[in-house]
């Protein structure tokens, strides 16, 4: 039922509505659909060019022609490891330091606050706070790694090398994240529970997998979905920390790449935005194809601890 | 095991406060490590890049505060920020209101299509492509059209709004109350809190955009300080007490912004990314 008045009052709901539904419309789903389409044609980012439709070329170069494939199916892989990786070990400690800020322990609330800290700043700071860090000549974990013996070149060391140290930063920067959704997950466990299985005689790990574990499932699911959706689209602490360099790249930096130019500073290539919209169905359909595979295996790990 | 005061050693108590202990160092080392290097000289921080700084001196941060064009680009991001989280806000809670109530036709249809659009592809390049027509290429008022939206804030509105009980607009209508009237004066200061967390979620978001500047502002004059940052890093790459101390100049408001917001930012922050 509608209060506020009929004839032209009642229109008044949908026109104060109207800019908000345009604004999005026009920046965020209009674009997003014409994704598929701007896939199909060769149109550049230069101003003035004329834009032709080429069906299904830009897919067929970057999945199956000559050495940029192979590259891309590289640049796949990478993305997967990355994802891999991630997930697995953001998940792990977000939930192990989750279950530690929740005892009743002292100061706990400044080491939730500092955990979390880094989600707020975003990649530019993060990515230069963490350069410093692992400053390679005599910077302080360069001074630990030399104090067990060895030694790294950080981000400018070997690719794999580079690439491995830009996961510590990505999981340093969202564990907080990971950290406070379990938490809430915890806090809804009831404490008798707890009570209940101490009495029993419960073992700490038989209370983990026994109570706390199955009762985590939402949070699970949560942590999970998000880790793998958003480390899958993760690219910009790629940019801060090594820009566009070989054997590093990730999916989501090169379809910015193709699109937009190569590195943050400089414009060099030739905005093949075509191609990168191409890149762009690409990166969804995957993105598509490991969540829903996620969403089912969870679910029906759901059914059977939940019933 | 006993203690001489006789009460028992817990174990797993030791063992958190260690293992809380090794993460604040991996939490909090990096940060101090950064004000530590902002403090130091170059010659400093090249004989020794982890000892301690010697004096407490401000030279560091004048010289980046300077050189880095700072004023200009902090300006800008505020300017940014603002102007867009207003008009994001104001602009959301007219769609979400009719929303929850179910006062516009296809209400539901509506809150899904805001929904969808977090799982589709990102529409960087027709995007691209559209502002490139209109003109607003390379211009800050474009720019601020890009931060207009946010589903997520939608969705969060959408759901606060519900928990507000529908009597209340039939009792202000009865009274007299117009629509728009209702919205702004008893809506608004009714659902402060999710208005709070949204608008957070929304402004660190644009504070903190990197991508969007990168690709649409090319003139100097209208960088985002992240972008400036970057731009900072390239030629102070090497001098890392004065891009330390740019860095934290970037960094203390939004540290202080933390933890005087905390609750709403961490919410907010959480909202987004669940929902999203």
């Amino acid at each position: 039922m509608y209060h506020f008045g009929r004839g032209w009052a009642r229109l008044l709901p949908y026109l104060l509505l109207l800019p908000g539904i345009l604004f999005y419309l026009l920046i965020a789903l209009g674009p997003s659909l014409a994704t598929t389409v701007y896939s199909f044609t060769d149109v550049s980012g230069l101003p003035g060019v004329p834009v032709h439709w080429i069906g299904l070329n830009n897919y067929k170069e970057f999945l199956l022609l000559g050495q940029a494939a192979k590259d891309n199916y590289a640049i796949f892989g990478r993305t997967l490891i990355f994802c891999f990786f991630v997930t697995t070990i953001q998940f792990g400690l977000g939930l192990f330091v989750a279950m530690l800020v929740n005892q009743p322990l002292k100061g706990v609330n400044f080491f939730r606050t500092l955990y979390f800290m880094p989600v707020i700043l975003g990649a530019v700071i993060q990515g230069l706070i963490w350069s410093l860090f692992l400053y390679p000549l005599g910077g302080p974990v360069a001074k630990i790694l030399e104090f067990f013996g060895t030694r790294s070149e950080f981000f400018g060391g070997q690719p794999t090398e580079a690439f491995a140290w830009v996961i510590v930063v990505q999981i340093w920067a969202n564990m907080g994240m990971t950290m406070v959704i379990f938490i809430s997950g915890l806090q809804t466990i009831p404490s008798e529970l707890y009570e209940a299985a101490r009495i029993d005689g419960a073992s700490g790990w038989q209370v983990f997998s026994k109570v706390t574990w199955p009762l985590l499932t939402p949070s699970v699911n949560t942590n999970l979905t998000l880790n793998i959706i958003g480390s899958l689209q993760a690219w910009q602490l790629f940019l801060v920390l090594l820009g566009y360099r070989n054997g590093t790249q990730v999916l989501g930096y090169t379809i910015f790449a193709q699109g937009f130019g190569q590195t943050s500073g400089s414009v060099t290539t030739s905005f093949r935005q075509g191609y990168a919209a191409s890149a762009s169905i690409v990166l969804f359909f995957i993105v598509l194809v490991i969540g829903m595979a996620t969403q089912y295996i969870l679910r029906r790990r759901e059914e059977r601890i939940l019933g | 095991m006993k203690t001489i005061t006789g009460r028992n050693i817990n174990w797993g108590r030791v063992g958190s406060y260690a293992a809380l202990l090794l993460f604040t160092v991996i939490y909090a080392g990096p940060l101090l490590m950064l004000v530590n290097t902002a403090f130091k000289t170059l010659p400093e921080f090249m004989k020794d890049a982890t000892a301690p700084a010697t004096s407490l001196g401000f030279k560091n941060f004048v010289e980046a505060w300077t050189k880095a064009n700072f004023p200009r680009y902090l300006t800008n991001t505020l300017i940014y920020t603002i102007s867009a989280t207003t008009i994001y806000v104001i602009t959301a809670v007219f769609v979400a209101f009719p929303i929850a109530r179910g006062y516009v036709k296809g209400a539901n249809l509506l809150l899904t299509m805001f929904i969808i659009a977090l799982f589709l592809p990102t529409g960087l390049i027709p995007q691209f492509q559209l502002m490139l027509r209109l003109g607003l290429y390379n211009n800050p008022i474009g720019y601020i059209l890009l931060f207009l939206i946010n589903p997520v804030g939608i969705v969060i509105l959408v759901n606060y709004i519900k928990s507000i009980p529908k009597e209340l607009d039939e009792a202000a209508a009865l009274d007299g109350c117009g629509y728009f009237q209702f919205i702004i004066q008893i809506v608004f200061p009714l659902i402060q809190p999710a208005i709070a967390t949204v608008t957070i979620l929304h402004a660190i978001g644009i504070w903190n955009e990197l991508v969007l500047p990168t690709i649409y502002l090319t003139n100097k004059d209208y960088y985002p300080i992240t972008r400036g940052m970057i731009v900072f890093q390239g030629v102070y790459g090497s001098n890392w007490p004065t891009l330390a101390a740019a860095v934290l100049i970037m960094t203390l408001p939004m540290l202080i912004l933390y933890l005087v917001l905390q609750r709403y930012i961490i919410s907010g922050l959480t909202q987004g990314a669940i929902k999203g």
